[in-house]
C-alpha cells in the first residue's frame, strides 16, 4: 500500500514537472499573444489582403470583380510592366528620392557640425530647427505651391523686385522641366531636414572627445577631423537616418499631391500619385494594389541596403 | 348691422390669409412624424456650402428627428469616400451629397428616387437637371443648385474708342463682346499683343476642369467625345482644331505660363486681379468679382452668354453649357431612407432654396429662379439682374453634363495629362489625341461597353 502511494506520488512530480516544462515554454508565447494577434490583424491581414486583391481585376465599384482566376492572376503585373505611366513614375520616384534623401543628407549633416559648434542661443537655434516638423505634409506642400506660383508667389515676385526677371516672363516653377520637380524637391527637402538634423547632432555631441583632442595634439585641422574622425564615426547615425528617412518619404505624397499632383503630364507623376488615380480615382483597386507591392517591394529593399551598411559600420566601430 | 359687421370680417380675413400664407416660409418635408429617428448625412462641407445645413434647426424641430452630419468634405474627398463606402457597404447614412458629373458611377449603390418624390414635387426643378439625373428610367438624384459657365470679359476693354479703334485697323472687324471662339481668338491675341492685358484668356488646365473646359469647347465647335457605341470621336479634325487653339494660346503665351497647374480658384484669381480680358467663368464666383475689396475687376466686368465655337465645326451654331448641379442621393443601404427622403425635401425646398440662392448659387427651381429676379429688379447694379436673367437661360437653354457614364472620370484622368503634354509642346494635337483615343477604346472595351 505504502509502495503504491509513493508511486502515484512520484507519478504525480513527473506529471506536475511536465506541466511546468509545458508553462515554461508557453508562458513567454501566451505574453506576446496579444501584441502578435493585434499585430496580425492591424499589419499582417491587412497586407496579405492587398496582395490576394493585386491578383484580381477588382473594381471598387463592381463587387462581383473580386474574382481570383489562377489564368489571369498576373495579369495586373503584366498591365504595369507595359505601362510607359508605370515606369515613368518609377523613375521619376527614384530621381525623387535620390536626390531628396542625398540632399537632405548633406544639408543636414552640414547644418548638425555648425549647430554642435555654435555656443550662443543653442536653445533658440535648436527650437527654430523644429519649425518645420510642427507642419503636416499638407501644409508644407499649400506653403510651398504658393511660394513658387507663377503670378502671385514669392519667388517670382521677388525675381521680378531685384530685376531678374521681367513681369511678363514669369517662370512657371511648376509647370517647366525640371523646374516642377525643383520645386517638390526642395519643399521636401525643407520638410525633411529638421529630423535628419537632430539625429546627425545627436551622434556628433555624443562622439569622444579624447579622439579628437589627440588629433589636435597631431595638429590635425578642422577639414581633417571631420573627414577622418566625425565622418565615419557618425556613419551608424548616418545610416539611421537614412533609414528613417528611406521609410518616411513617401510622406512626401501630400506635399506631391497639393504642388503638382503629379502634373503636368505626368511631368512629376510619381508611384504614389498614381497609386492613388489608379486605386481610389478610377477605383481600379487591383490594379493599384498590384503597383502598391511594387512600391513596397522597392522600399523594403531600400530599407534592407540601409540597414545591412548600419550593421557593417556598427561591426567597424 | 351685424351681419354686415360679419360678412366685412370674413371678407377682410379670406384677403389676410393668403398674404399671410404668402409670407410664411416655402418649407417641405415637414409632414412626417420622425420622432426619435436619426437621420445622417454625408455632406459637401466648406465655405458658403455650410450655410445651408443651419436650416437643419426647422426640420429637426418640425418632424422631431435628429440629423447628424457624419462627414463635411469638399467635392472630390467626399467622391471618393463615397466610393470607398459603397464599396464596402459601409454606406450607413441616410442622405449622400451627389452631382450629376459624378452620380453614373455610383448608380448601383443607390435608391431611385421616385419612389419617394411625387411627379408633382419633382415638377418644380429644371426638367433639365432631372433629365440629366435618370439613368435607365431612374431618378437618382434631387438637385440642390446649379452651375454654369458665362463669357465674363473686362469692361473697360471694350468700351474704349481707342482700342475699338485700333482692334478695327488691325482686324477690320468691330470690336464686340465675342460670340464665338473664332473671334475670341482673335481679340485675346490682340489685346496681348497691343499690351491692353496680361492675359487674352485663361482656362483651369489640370483634372476633370480641364477635360470639361475642352469638352464644351468641342461640343460648341461641333464636335463630340464619343459617338453613339462610345468609340471616341475627339481626336477628328474638330477635336485637333481646339486642341491647336489650346497649345497655340499657351505658346503664345496668350493664357498664362501656369495654366497647366491652376484650378478653379487659380483661373478666378487671375481674373480677379484684372489680368485677363476675356474667358469663361462659373457664375458661382460673383460675389467674389463684384467684391471690391478681393478684386479689382470689381465693377469692370460685364456676363454674356456662352460662346458658340470654331468656324471649323459649321456656323458656330451650339453655345457651350458644360454644366453640373450639386445634389442628394439616398445610399441603397440607408437604414433610414423615408427619414432621408423627408430630409431631402425639406433642403431642396423652396425656402431653403432661395436662401442658398441668396448667397449667390444658382436655383435649380423655376419657383426660386422668379423670386431671386423679382428681388434683383431694383438692385443698384444692373448686372445683379441681367446675372439672373442670362443664367436662367443658360440653365433651362444650354445645360450639358459630361457624357452620364461611370467611366467619365477614369477618362478624364488618362484624356487630361495627355491634352496637357498638347498645351505644353511635348506633343502634336493629333499624336496627343490619337494616344488618348487609344487608352479611351482599351477603358471602354474593358468596361464592356464593346
Amino acid at each position: 500500500m505504502a509502495a503504491k502511494v509513493k508511486a502515484k506520488q512520484q507519478n504525480a512530480v513527473a506529471q506536475g514537472t511536465t506541466q511546468n516544462r509545458i508553462d515554461a515554454g508557453l508562458f513567454p508565447f501566451l505574453l506576446i499573444l496579444p501584441a502578435i494577434i493585434v499585430i496580425v490583424l492591424v499589419i499582417a491581414f491587412p497586407l496579405l489582403y492587398s496582395l490576394y486583391v493585386s491578383f484580381t481585376p477588382y473594381e471598387l465599384l463592381r463587387p462581383n470583380s473580386l474574382n481570383f482566376t489562377l489564368g489571369k492572376a498576373l495579369r495586373n503585373y503584366q498591365k504595369l510592366l507595359n505601362d510607359d505611366v508605370f515606369w515613368r513614375s518609377l523613375w521619376n520616384t527614384v530621381i525623387f528620392l535620390a536626390i531628396t534623401v542625398n540632399l537632405s543628407y548633406l544639408l543636414s549633416l552640414a547644418l548638425s557640425q555648425l549647430l554642435a559648434r555654435v555656443t550662443v542661443g543653442q536653445s533658440i537655434l535648436r527650437t527654430l530647427l523644429m519649425v518645420p516638423m510642427m507642419f503636416a505634409p499638407i501644409l508644407v506642400g499649400m506653403q510651398f505651391r504658393w511660394f513658387f506660383n507663377a503670378n502671385v508667389g514669392l519667388v517670382n515676385n521677388f525675381l521680378i523686385s531685384v530685376g531678374l526677371i521681367q513681369e511678363q516672363g514669369q517662370i512657371a516653377w511648376l509647370v517647366d522641366v525640371p523646374l516642377g520637380m525643383i520645386s517638390i524637391i526642395i519643399a521636401s527637402i525643407w520638410m525633411n531636414i529638421p529630423v535628419l538634423t537632430i539625429i546627425l547632432l545627436a551622434g556628433t555631441l555624443s562622439l569622444p572627445a579624447e579622439t579628437f583632442e589627440a588629433a589636435e595634439v597631431d595638429g590635425a585641422s578642422g577639414w581633417q577631423k571631420f573627414r577622418f574622425i566625425t565622418f565615419p564615426l557618425l556613419a551608424p547615425f548616418s545610416y539611421i537616418a537614412l533609414t528613417i528617412m528611406s521609410l518616411d518619404i513617401a510622406r512626401a505624397f501630400d506635399i506631391v499631391r497639393i504642388m503638382t499632383d503629379g502634373g503636368p503630364a505626368r511631368r512629376t507623376e510619381m508611384l504614389w500619385t498614381y497609386i492613388t488615380r489608379l486605386a481610389i480615382e478610377d477605383t481600379k483597386f487591383g490594379l493599384g494594389s498590384a503597383m502598391a507591392w511594387i512600391t513596397v517591394s522597392l522600399s523594403v529593399l531600400f530599407t534592407l541596403y540601409f540597414f545591412r551598411q548600419l550593421v557593417k559600420a556598427r561591426i567597424v566601430r | 348691422m351685424l351681419i354686415c359687421r360679419l360678412i366685412f370680417l370674413v371678407l377682410a380675413f379670406s384677403l389676410l390669409i393668403p398674404a399671410a400664407a404668402q409670407d410664411e416660409p416655402q418649407y417641405a418635408g415637414l409632414d412626417m412624424d420622425l420622432s426619435g429617428t436619426t437621420i445622417k448625412m454625408a455632406a459637401i462641407g466648406g465655405g458658403q456650402y455650410e450655410v445651408m445645413y443651419d436650416s437643419i434647426a426647422v426640420f429637426e424641430e418640425a418632424t422631431g428627428a435628429t440629423v447628424e452630419i457624419i462627414a463635411l468634405l469638399d467635392g472630390f474627398a467626399i467622391d471618393q469616400k463615397l466610393k470607398v463606402d459603397f464599396a464596402t457597404g459601409a454606406a450607413d447614412y441616410d442622405v449622400a451629397w451627389d452631382h450629376t458629373s459624378f452620380v453614373a458611377q455610383y448608380t448601383p449603390f443607390l435608391h431611385p428616387l421616385q419612389d419617394f418624390f411625387s411627379e408633382e414635387e419633382l415638377a418644380a426643378f429644371s426638367p433639365a437637371i432631372l433629365d440629366a439625373a435618370t439613368i435607365d428610367g431612374n431618378l437618382y438624384l434631387v438637385p440642390r443648385h446649379a452651375d454654369i459657365s458665362p463669357i465674363h470679359y473686362r469692361a473697360d476693354l471694350y468700351s474704349d474708342e481707342a482700342i475699338a479703334a485700333a482692334y478695327m485697323e488691325d482686324t477690320g472687324e468691330e470690336l464686340t463682346v465675342p460670340t464665338n471662339l473664332d473671334q475670341i481668338d482673335r481679340q485675346a491675341r490682340f489685346f496681348v499683343e497691343n499690351g491692353h492685358s496680361a492675359f487674352g484668356y485663361t482656362l483651369a488646365g489640370k483634372e476633370e476642369a480641364l477635360t470639361g473646359r475642352f469638352y464644351e469647347m468641342l461640343f460648341a465647335s461641333g464636335g463630340a467625345l464619343f459617338d453613339e457605341n462610345y468609340h471616341p470621336t475627339f481626336n477628328d479634325e474638330i477635336g485637333v482644331a481646339v486642341a491647336e487653339l489650346i497649345a497655340g494660346w499657351y505658346q503664345d503665351g496668350i493664357i498664362p505660363a501656369d495654366t497647366t497647374s491652376l484650378l478653379w480658384d487659380g483661373v478666378a484669381q487671375n481674373f480677379c486681379n484684372n489680368d485677363v480680358a476675356v474667358k469663361l467663368e462659373w457664375y458661382g464666383w460673383y460675389a467674389y468679382f463684384q467684391d471690391a475689396d478681393s478684386c479689382a475687376v470689381a465693377g469692370n466686368f460685364g456676363l454674356a452668354r456662352g460662346f458658340t465655337g470654331l468656324s471649323i465645326g459649321g456656323d458656330h451654331v451650339r453655345p457651350s453649357g458644360w454644366a453640373g448641379a450639386h445634389a442628394f442621393s439616398i445610399p441603397a443601404t440607408a437604414p433610414n431612407p423615408q427619414g432621408g427622403a423627408q430630409l431631402i425635401k425639406f433642403l431642396t425646398s423652396h425656402q431653403v432654396a432661395y436662401e442658398e440662392a441668396t448667397l449667390g448659387f444658382l436655383p435649380v427651381r423655376d419657383d426660386v429662379w422668379e423670386r431671386v429676379i423679382a428681388d434683383a429688379a431694383d438692385a443698384e447694379n444692373p448686372l445683379d439682374r441681367e446675372r439672373l436673367e442670362l443664367a436662367r437661360i443658360q440653365v433651362s437653354e444650354d445645360f450639358k453634363t459630361p457624357p452620364l457614364i461611370a467611366e467619365w472620370i477614369p477618362f478624364s484622368n488618362l484624356f487630361y495629362p495627355q491634352l496637357q503634354a498638347i498645351i505644353l509642346g511635348d506633343i502634336d494635337a493629333q499624336s496627343g489625341l490619337d494616344a488618348a483615343a487609344e487608352e479611351t477604346r482599351e477603358l471602354m472595351e474593358s468596361a464592356g461597353y464593346y
